[in-house]
């Protein structure tokens, strides 16, 4: 089903039938992949993202180990079927590799890595179905497989995006509205400090709209948390 | 109680294990689980520290000595001269660790070949669980499995004679229950019923 642009929000609703400040179901399960060190299984909407978390182990290439601080690896992956036209290949590319580099500083300043000098920890995010928004999608369940690894870190991150539609702020856009959208904005925070430890921005925003969208986002961090929190206690019920 | 990482533990700076201060407190780094004032944490990776006994498996041979694989991120290194016998690639061998430098590689001392037996890998933060308080659950499971037992501090149980399928099915199944309490009653349980029901990965 194609969208225009005049579909995407009628009367306060969107294309889905959702207000601007509700977020899609959100479902995380954590330690699927029993080999992995820690992984977590995030369904937002219609993404489906896979995590997998291998390490502290040795540093490879050698020549890049720190003395200090262990290093911190990501990769993000979309899947060949994973239904983004545009990504339709398997393999690097340059937005893959940017967005594993965001992904890696958001990281670094959440994982305790002088705890573990000399090693590298790896981190495997894998879109496996895309519907928009899977850079946060992805941060979102690395941090609850960081957890269920037992990697020391700060705080558990929630990644949401916000975005704007005929000048009315918009949290966690889907595919249409990341596309056809007058700007797209993916924010990753941590709660315990109120630290933003993310952020990406889009065309022209004014300043009353970003505080708008970092307000929104904070809100829907908080349901998100909630959510991370519930997946990780699962596994450690009694009984 | 369940503690996830950035959980507030106190206004005041405590230094503890799975556990880091900033400014405004302690929180806690790991899943772990609250006794009682006391974290346990639940998941972890093990770092040599000195004293432990742990159970290593030779990975090279070098003109000082040989290099030991530990179940961890960082190699432990045995000095020729500590040594009584050759050491081969592959062998298994407990040793103590006595002194870990700042970047956390470990000296070891203390050689003893083990032969012959089985050895399994668990996670290293549950150890302490499965030699129980003053060792009576590992004493419990070499009583009725009538197998030697030998526990690394590392996350490596080595087991020779006796009923070594039925003790590695109980040590699994204290890796997996953990976290709940009354699990001695259950262990016992299980180490009576004849024959165990499947094999518990």
């Amino acid at each position: 089903m194609k969208i225009t642009k005049d579909q995407l929000l009628v009367n306060g609703k969107r294309n889905d039938g959702r207000s601007p400040d509700d977020l899609r179901s959100f479902k995380v399960t954590a330690g699927v992949l029993k080999k992995a060190k820690g992984s977590a299984m995030v369904e937002w909407g219609k993404n489906k993202v896979l995590v997998g978390i291998y390490g502290p182990g040795e540093v490879f290439p050698k020549h890049l180990t720190n003395y200090t601080k262990a290093l911190v690896n990501v990769r993000y992956s979309m899947a060949p079927f994973c239904g983004a036209e545009e990504h339709g290949r398997s393999g690097p590319n340059r937005r893959a590799i940017e967005i594993g580099k965001v992904a890696k500083h958001v990281f670094e300043n959440i994982i305790l890595t002088r705890d573990f000098p000399r090693t590298q920890i790896d981190i495997y995010i894998e879109i496996l179905q895309s519907d928009g928004g899977t850079r946060v999608a992805g941060i979102t369940a690395a941090s609850v497989a960081l957890a269920d690894a037992g990697i020391p870190c700060k705080d558990l991150v929630q990644g949401v995006s916000a975005g704007k539609v005929n000048d009315t702020v918009l949290v966690d856009l889907d595919k249409w509205e990341d596309n056809l959208g007058e700007g797209d904005c993916p924010v990753v925070v941590s709660l315990r400090s109120n630290e933003i430890l993310l952020f990406q921005l889009d065309e022209v925003w004014t300043k009353q709209q970003v505080l708008q969208g970092f307000e929104k986002i904070f809100n829907a961090a908080k349901v998100l948390r909630q959510v991370q929190e519930e997946s990780l206690k699962e596994n450690y019920k009694e009984g | 109680m369940i503690l996830l990482p950035g959980a507030k533990l106190d206004d005041s700076l405590k230094g503890m294990y799975g556990t880091y201060t900033d400014k405004s407190g302690t929180y806690a780094s790991t899943i772990s689980l609250l006794k009682q004032d006391r974290i346990v944490p639940l998941k972890g990776t093990y770092v040599p520290i000195v004293g432990d006994v742990v159970i290593g498996v030779v990975t090279d041979e070098k003109i000082f000595g040989y290099e030991v694989n530990l179940n961890s991120p960082y190699t432990g290194i045995v000095s020729n001269k500590v040594c009584r016998e050759q050491l081969y690639l592959g062998d298994v061998v407990s040793f103590k660790i006595i002194s870990v430098d700042e970047v956390k590689a470990a000296s070891l001392a203390e050689p003893r070949k083990l032969y012959g037996g089985e050895l399994i890998e668990v996670e290293s933060v549950k150890i302490p669980r499965i030699i129980g308080k003053n060792a009576s659950m590992l004493n419990t499971i070499r009583e009725k499995t009538k197998s030697d037992i030998f526990v690394g501090k590392n996350g490596r149980v080595y087991l020779k004679n006796g009923n070594t399928t039925l003790a590695i099915n109980t040590i699994n199944f204290i890796c997996k229950e953990s976290h709940t309490s009354g699990l001695t009653d259950r262990v016992i349980a299980l180490l009576n019923s004849e024959k165990p029901e499947e094999k518990i990965n």
